[in-house]
């Protein structure tokens, strides 16, 4: 038996950090979740996201009740360093950072030696010579405003002021080389992720490998209800089928159910809970789901859990096409 | 309704079952007869379901289909559906027919299990 995945519980939420165990969970075990990360050097946009992946609670549950992963809580894994660990931490901290100041002094260099030639050369004086016409024609200006305006009141002065200010200079206190480095405006800036190489990390301390053992530590209570009950059986009928399941909020259910993994494949349904079979079913959610489902080229799925047979039944809804 | 001339085949059946499913029997029935122009259609009775079905042939499809009327206002279940299925014969899938009070008849497609959709 491998070793099982572990899943870092924080807050009643599971992610999953190391990039190894998120692709073993796809490739091994058919669960996808969601990467919900900011990459450090794209942070200012969500399409493109990293690690951490969070898994859905339908997830969690079907990868400990088969024994794929143990659940850790985040919280209770950390115990208090000690002084010379937290020592030895920040001299690697800064050991590192010198490496990444170098790493990026070489890539500055080489560029720089590239805009040795001529041509650059001859282009970056036309690039200086323009700004300081700017940059003088900016104060003649703003000095011929400063003296009309200096009777109007302070607040004017001070918006003057500012336009006279020229662009922020490294101070001579720097090294030219950190100055260097800064002005360029790409790095490689390698953040720490993991916890496993922190000596006081040690999540054996507070690992559970059962649901239930979870469960009475209040670290993890789902599911809790009748409908996240059928909800977890649900998810495990289909996944036993074969299938992968994404998220299906985008599509107004429970999960989208692909044949396959979603990065090859379109999904041919999305499914939606009933927790008993004598749950009130509305004709109106059979003609938006089936409707909805028809129009994205896909058909609906009702999945039904009979908590008495213990078993799931299904019925795929399309639109009819006439009428 | 009941002077209506296509009222005959179903009066057996609406006497029998509650007043509250008669309207959107009939009005499935003269829809697929009249509007969607269904040949060979005949009332099948479904007590599990508490009201008829009907059976016939859709213009242009070389089989029969089977269709089962509800009203839009009503409250269903996977176990009625369920029972609609079993009470047809153990049917593959079946068009239910889902009147509202003014007069419109959608029809959407149930398969029992996983089916894919046409592509």
């Amino acid at each position: 038996m491998t070793e099982p995945i572990p899943i870092h519980i924080s807050n009643h939420r599971a992610f999953v950090f190391d990039v190894d165990h998120v692709a073993k969970l796809r490739t091994a075990h058919r669960i996808t979740g969601v990467l919900g990360g900011t990459l450090p050097h794209l942070s200012q946009q969500n399409i493109f996201l990293g690690l951490p992946l969070i898994l859905l609670p339908e997830e969690v549950f079907l990868l400990v009740s088969k024994g794929f992963a143990i659940l850790v809580s985040d919280p209770g894994s950390y115990r208090t360093p000690s002084l010379q660990e937290l020592a030895e931490w920040d001299d690697m901290r800064i050991a590192d950072i010198l490496r990444q100041l170098s790493r990026s002094q070489a890539q500055e260099d080489s560029k720089r030696k590239f805009a040795q030639s001529e041509e650059a050369l001859r282009k970056r004086q036309e690039r200086e010579e323009r700004r300081r016409r700017d940059a003088l024609a900016r104060q003649t200006g703003a000095s011929r405003d400063s003296t009309t305006v200096s009777s109007a009141g302070p607040f004017t002065l001070e918006a003057t002021v500012s336009n006279v200010a020229p662009v922020p200079t490294p101070t001579a206190a720097t090294s030219t080389s950190t100055a260097s480095v800064l002005a360029s405006n790409v790095f490689t800036v390698s953040v720490p992720m993991s916890s496993n190489s922190l000596s006081w990390h040690e999540p054996e301390r507070h690992s559970f490998s059962t649901l239930d053992g979870a469960r009475i530590a209040g670290i993890w209570t789902y599911p809790s209800t009748d409908a996240e009950r059928a909800k977890c059986e649900v998810f495990r009928d289909l996944w036993e089928k074969g299938y992968y399941m994404g998220g299906g909020s985008k599509f107004g259910g429970d999960w989208l159910v692909y044949p396959g993994d979603p990065l090859r494949y379109h999904s041919h349904f999305v499914a939606t809970v009933h927790s008993s079979p004598d749950a009130l079913l509305r004709p109106m959610e059979i003609v938006a789901h089936g409707r909805l489902g028809t129009a994205t080229k896909k058909a609906h799925l009702l999945c039904c859990w009979d908590p008495a047979a213990r078993k799931v039944s299904y019925l795929s809804v399309e639109w009819a096409g006439f009428g | 309704m009941e002077t209506h001339p296509t009222y005959s085949a179903l009066s057996g059946f609406l006497s029998k079952y509650a007043r509250a499913t008669a309207g959107a029997a009939y009005q499935t029935y003269n829809d697929l007869l009249l509007a969607q122009q269904w040949s060979a259609l005949e009332v099948v009775d479904l007590p599990a379901c508490g009201r008829c079905a009907f059976r016939g042939r859709r213009p242009g499809v070389a089989k029969d289909e089977v269709v089962v009327p509800c009203a839009l206002s009503e409250s269903l279940s996977m176990a009625w559906l369920g029972a609609a299925f079993a009470g047809l014969g153990g049917l593959g899938e079946i068009y239910l027919a889902i009147a509202a009070e003014d007069s419109s008849v959608v029809y959407y497609k149930l398969t029992a299990g996983i089916a894919k959709p046409a592509v």
